[in-house]
């Protein structure tokens, strides 16, 4: 599932790379160079620096990590539902997939407070407004979120995380089998599912072109869209 | 009401039915979807604390998910001798069952020696038609996935990782099974774990009769 290097020019302003926490010598330098130092307020990582103790620190990279992906997901399932191309049995997986994840998102921002990461700013290109081109995107996702849980739970340290993660992971794989269904595919392919770990996860979203702004605090880059 | 319904959380529950599914319809008819991932993420225990990690604990857990997916295994065995079974329902039955199969061999070659010998799995009428094979699946899915969730945080890092390749897989299962039964693959927005009492209980509801040796 690994991603030619070609699709790195795709993250704009290292949107995905600051997302995801996956530092660059080019971001690092660009931030330096900006002087945005409130940039790093915003980011999920730098909240780490704060946190009382190495295992905190661990969580809450994680759950901003996941926090991160739920943004993704909320805000393309409510685009999808505000567009309206969706009919029947899809648009009803809209609904109920895209009410979930926004109650994962509240959930995470709730409890992370103000160590959470910001929403990003997003553009779905057009898969919101089409039932076939929502239909393999949404496929994409959800085999995506179950298999970047499933990399991420064993590093959780405190139980109630653990647990929640736990719960989350398993309806995304739910989400995973219904809208395989209507995609017309297997919903359970295989016997055993397999983690992506977190480059990956990151190499693939950035291949989407979808996050097109790392996250704001202030005025004019407010997120268009936060699930 | 059949009895399977108690464990569908999307159903009303009986008058009596088990306190889980009382719970679950609560949350299902609007106490808040959110409020179970809401307690968890807020701290609280989502049971009393539970021993710490260690591989001894590893092959009790281990052990119980062995049984469950014995009894699945054994059920959709079933499920295709029976025949009578067309259409998705027999191509779910037909995947499923591999599925399963593969789940206790991969466990009974992790546990080696200290894997259980095998429970005797009475199923009484639950393949007996295409309608109640759809039912039992759907039951067996959702008790089999809320087991790995209520375990899996209980398990050291080495067995959880291969235990979460697992999960995910009966949580695609359980979708898929409600799906064709006309339920709502994804009912809640976290699921619920469920204690192994509450799953034993769960598969006595369903018909299920599991005896192990001593």
């Amino acid at each position: 599932m690994s991603l030619p290097g070609w699709l790195a020019p795709y993250d704009r302003d290292g949107a995905i790379a600051e997302a995801f926490g996956v530092f660059t010598r080019r971001h690092a330098l660009h931030a330096a160079a900006a002087g945005v130092s409130a940039a790093a307020g915003v980011h999920g990582l730098a909240a780490d620096a704060q946190a009382a103790s190495s295992s905190d620190r661990g969580d809450v990279a994680v759950l901003n990590y996941a926090l991160t992906l739920e943004y993704i997901q909320a805000a393309f399932y409510s685009e999808a539902e505000r567009a309206g191309a969706l009919r029947g049995p899809l648009a009803e997986q809209a609904r109920v997939v895209g009410a979930h994840e926004r109650a994962h998102v509240a959930a995470f921002r709730r409890v992370l407070g103000t160590q959470a990461v910001a929403a990003p700013r997003f553009d779905f290109r057009g898969t919101t407004e089409d039932a076939d081109a929502f239909r393999k995107t949404a496929v994409a996702f959800e085999d995506l979120a179950v298999a970047a849980y499933k990399d991420q739970i064993p590093l959780l340290q405190q139980p109630a995380f653990l647990a929640a993660a736990v719960a989350i992971h398993s309806v995304e794989a739910r989400h995973a089998a219904w809208i395989r269904r209507l995609a017309g595919v297997l919903p359970a392919a295989h016997a055993f599912d397999d983690p992506l770990p977190r480059a990956e996860v990151a190499r693939l979203v950035a291949s989407t072109r979808f996050v097109v702004s790392r996250p704001r605090t202030t005025g004019a880059g407010a997120p268009r869209l936060t699930g | 009401m059949h009895v399977l319904d108690r464990f569908d959380c999307s159903t009303p529950a009986s008058a009596g039915a088990l306190t889980r599914a009382s719970f679950l319809r609560r949350v299902a008819l609007g106490a808040g979807a959110t409020s179970a991932v809401m307690v968890a993420v807020l701290g609280l225990p989502p049971r009393p604390a539970a021993s710490t990690p260690s591989t001894q604990a590893d092959e009790a857990i281990l052990n119980f998910l062995l049984l469950l997916e014995r009894v699945q295994a054994a059920f959709y065995a079933q499920a295709r001798q029976a025949g009578a079974l067309d259409g998705e329902l027999r191509q779910f039955v037909d995947v499923v069952a591999e599925h399963e199969r593969a789940h206790v061999e991969q466990l009974v070659e992790a546990l080696g020696d200290a894997a259980d010998p095998p429970p005797r799995v009475q199923l009484e009428s639950a393949t007996a038609d295409a309608a109640r094979v759809g039912a039992t699946a759907v039951a067996l899915e959702d008790l089999a996935l809320a087991s790995y969730n209520d375990q899996v945080p209980h398990l050291t890092p080495a067995g959880m990782r291969p235990a979460l390749r697992v999960s995910s897989v009966e949580a695609r299962h359980a979708a898929w099974a409600r799906d064709l039964a006309g339920k709502v693959p994804a009912p809640l927005a976290a699921d619920e774990p469920l204690s192994e009492d509450a799953v034993r209980a769960g598969l006595r509801a369903a018909g299920i009769s599991v005896q192990e040796p001593p």
